[in-house]
């Protein structure tokens, strides 16, 4: 129970599902950050994403254009959903949540209704085979994959945000859209563009996600869960916060499986509860 | 808070002039013929079916009368509210199952409800608005996730059947009466509520919490408050809803149940006192109207949300009302005091934010 290759092994565990969390939860972050939208359609748009990126990946046995395709479908449903609904009730925060939430049903029940109950997963042929083998210890070099992946994500994130000209009206359009709209931006479009990158976010999340856990009826819901969780830890608009809160439910949630697996699903939502009590806004956020 | 848009009618209702005797006149003639026919309906030729079927309604419309004094006074959108019924219905049901006589079923569902309840109400009362949202949309999930993995207490998937109700109201037509005093009863508590001084610090508190805090008020203890208010209430009528339907199962308590309520609170007029009954009717008899005919009833479902949302937030009650007080203004002459209220940028909450 507790010897280094059992906890090298779950911290391992861990940091690949955080790494998930990661790509699923920065765009929730993101569109939450510049557009004050809680976007509960995201786990929608993973499940998505998932389905298209198996059904590419099964087609033509690669990664890379099933996590093209994947984001190209989702972009554009994201698009149609911003332009055609959200821009009606442009500001009116408790709406638009709620759109996002008719948004979630509809897409998962055409999902069910196209790719049918049974889970799916990435086919072999589109998956990194293979394990890592360090004495001995030995670790499947997908999970490798999926965590440098998203590091890599985080840090493109990181230096698009900070170093960028739309990094600069992002930043901008956080702590003031008036302005940032006076100076000549097209704010309506700034919106519409991070909508969409958060959508492919979750889309990029579902394809990869599907090499690790399966996409199925449902499952919207339960990723929707956990990205929650972290954002609220984490702070929502925060992509540092939603780094770390990724991390740390990653890693209690791969122990608590190991520990306590009864308990499992009550241990990523005790962080969760203490954050709030503590600080309502979490670990990285501002108030609202 | 944002939340102007969803409040409006009934902020321009707290703040307006007394309504005037002829309105009141006219409410309280509607309220006794409404009632009037509820209390005749088993006598009236009509099925058992369709006792059943309004049964459903009232207590579907209690439910979401709970979540409307939430949203509707206290600004709060409660997208957890389900997983609170579910767990009165769960307490009932698993009392039922150990062989517990009926009395015990109901300490177990007031039990389970005022836990469940209480935390989520010490999660979300530091929040609010899109925070609270999220706060009760994630424990709501737990909620779900519980009745779903803890099968050897839930039932798992199945759920839990053969919950049997107390012998004297084992009829059908006892039980819709019951179900008709728990209505009444419950409408009139959170009508009550709402029109108390609590009622008003609590839509003081909706309108601005700095200002309330400020003035000396507990925030935090008021939508507690609240929100223990609501969840009774809620639990309740999931207390009745496992005994009509005898059975409780996950899906009692997940997303889609919580969405609903809120489908059913915004259709009917959010804040109004007749919204979420007219709400629950439109939503209950659509959904079994659809679900013999269509299998993408989920779709459905999402349609209609996102068209009431986009098109019909003050609801059938609210546009109605609207209606009225346009009708009367016209017949009445000139504005009075009450239109100049409702006209005056002091109604509009979200300028307060």
């Amino acid at each position: 129970m507790f010897e280094p290759v059992f906890l090298a092994q779950q911290a391992l565990n861990g940091l690949s599902f955080g790494a998930l969390l990661f790509l699923l939860a920065s765009g929730l972050t993101l569109v939450f950050g510049l557009m004050r939208i809680v976007n509960l359609a995201h786990g929608a748009f993973y499940m998505l994403g998932g389905y298209i990126g198996v059904v590419i990946a099964t087609l033509t046995g690669n990664l890379l254009v099933a996590v093209i395709a994947a984001v190209v479908a989702v972009g554009i449903t994201a698009l149609v959903v911003e332009v055609g609904l959200l821009r009606f009730v442009r500001g009116q925060e408790l709406p638009e949540v709620l759109l996002t939430v008719g948004v979630s049903f509809v897409i998962a029940d055409l999902c069910l209704a196209i790719f049918g109950g049974d889970p799916r997963t990435l086919p072999v042929s589109a998956t990194i085979t293979g394990s890592l083998t360090i004495g001995p210890l030995t670790y499947p070099w997908y999970r490798i994959f999926v965590m440098a992946v998203a590091i890599v994500i985080g840090i493109a994130l990181a230096l698009v945000q900070s170093r960028t000209r739309v990094g600069a009206i992002v930043r901008a359009g956080v702590d003031d859209r008036e302005i940032i709209a006076a100076m000549g931006v097209n704010i309506r479009w700034v919106f519409t563009g991070m909508f969409v990158v958060g959508a492919a976010l979750a889309a990029i999340g579902g394809t990869i996600g599907a090499g690790m856990i399966s996409v199925r009826p449902g499952i919207q819901d339960e990723v929707l869960l956990y990205a929650l969780v972290v954002v609220i830890i984490g702070g929502l608009g925060s992509v540092p916060g939603a780094a770390v809160g990724s991390v740390l439910i990653g890693l209690i949630d791969a122990f608590a499986k190991a520990w306590i697996p009864d308990l499992a699903y009550f241990t990523i939502f005790a962080p969760m509860a203490l954050v709030l009590v503590l600080r309502p806004t979490g670990l990285f956020g501002k108030a609202a | 808070m944002m939340l102007a848009k969803l409040v409006e009618t009934r902020t321009v209702r707290t703040l307006g002039a007394p309504r005037s005797a002829r309105t009141r006149i006219i409410t309280l003639v509607s309220i006794a013929v409404a009632l009037g026919i509820a209390l005749a309906l088993p006598y009236l030729g009509t099925t058992a079916y369709v006792i059943s079927l309004v049964t459903t309604i009232l207590i579907a419309g209690l439910l979401a009368a709970s979540v409307n004094f939430l949203v509707g006074d206290g600004g709060m959108a409660s997208l957890g509210h389900a997983g609170i019924a579910a767990a009165s219905a769960y307490g009932a049901a698993w009392a039922s199952r150990q062989g517990m006589d009926p009395g015990m079923q109901v300490v177990f569902a007031l039990g389970t409800t005022l836990v469940v309840t209480f935390v989520y109400g010490l999660l979300s009362m530091r929040t609010s608005g899109i925070y609270f949202l999220m706060v009760t949309l994630a424990v709501g999930m737990v909620v779900f996730g519980l009745a779903y993995r803890l099968s050897s207490v839930t039932g798992g998937e199945n759920g839990i059947t053969g919950i049997r109700r107390p012998d004297f109201i084992a009829e059908y037509w006892t039980f819709y009466y019951f179900v008709l005093a728990g209505f009444v009863l419950g409408t009139l508590l959170l009508w009550v509520v709402g029109r108390s001084p609590f009622g008003a610090s609590l839509r003081g508190i909706r309108d601005s919490e700095s200002r309330m805090r400020s003035l000396g008020y507990s925030v935090p203890s008021y939508k507690l408050s609240a929100f223990m208010i609501s969840g009774i209430v809620a639990g309740f009528a999931g207390l009745l809803s496992v005994w009509h339907t005898h059975f409780v199962s996950p899906s009692a308590a997940g997303v889609h149940r919580s969405v609903l309520l809120i489908v059913m609170v915004i259709l009917g007029g959010v804040g109004t006192t007749f919204g979420p009954l007219v709400g629950a009717a439109i939503v209950v008899l659509v959904e079994n109207v659809l679900s013999n005919s269509v299998e993408r009833w989920p779709t459905v479902l999402g349609l209609i949300f996102i068209l009431v949302i986009l098109f019909a937030r003050a609801g059938v009650v609210g546009s109605l009302q609207k209606l009225f007080r346009r009708w009367r203004r016209r017949s009445d002459g000139p504005p009075g005091e009450q239109d100049l209220l409702e006209n005056s940028p002091t109604t509009d909450s979200s300028h307060t934010a």
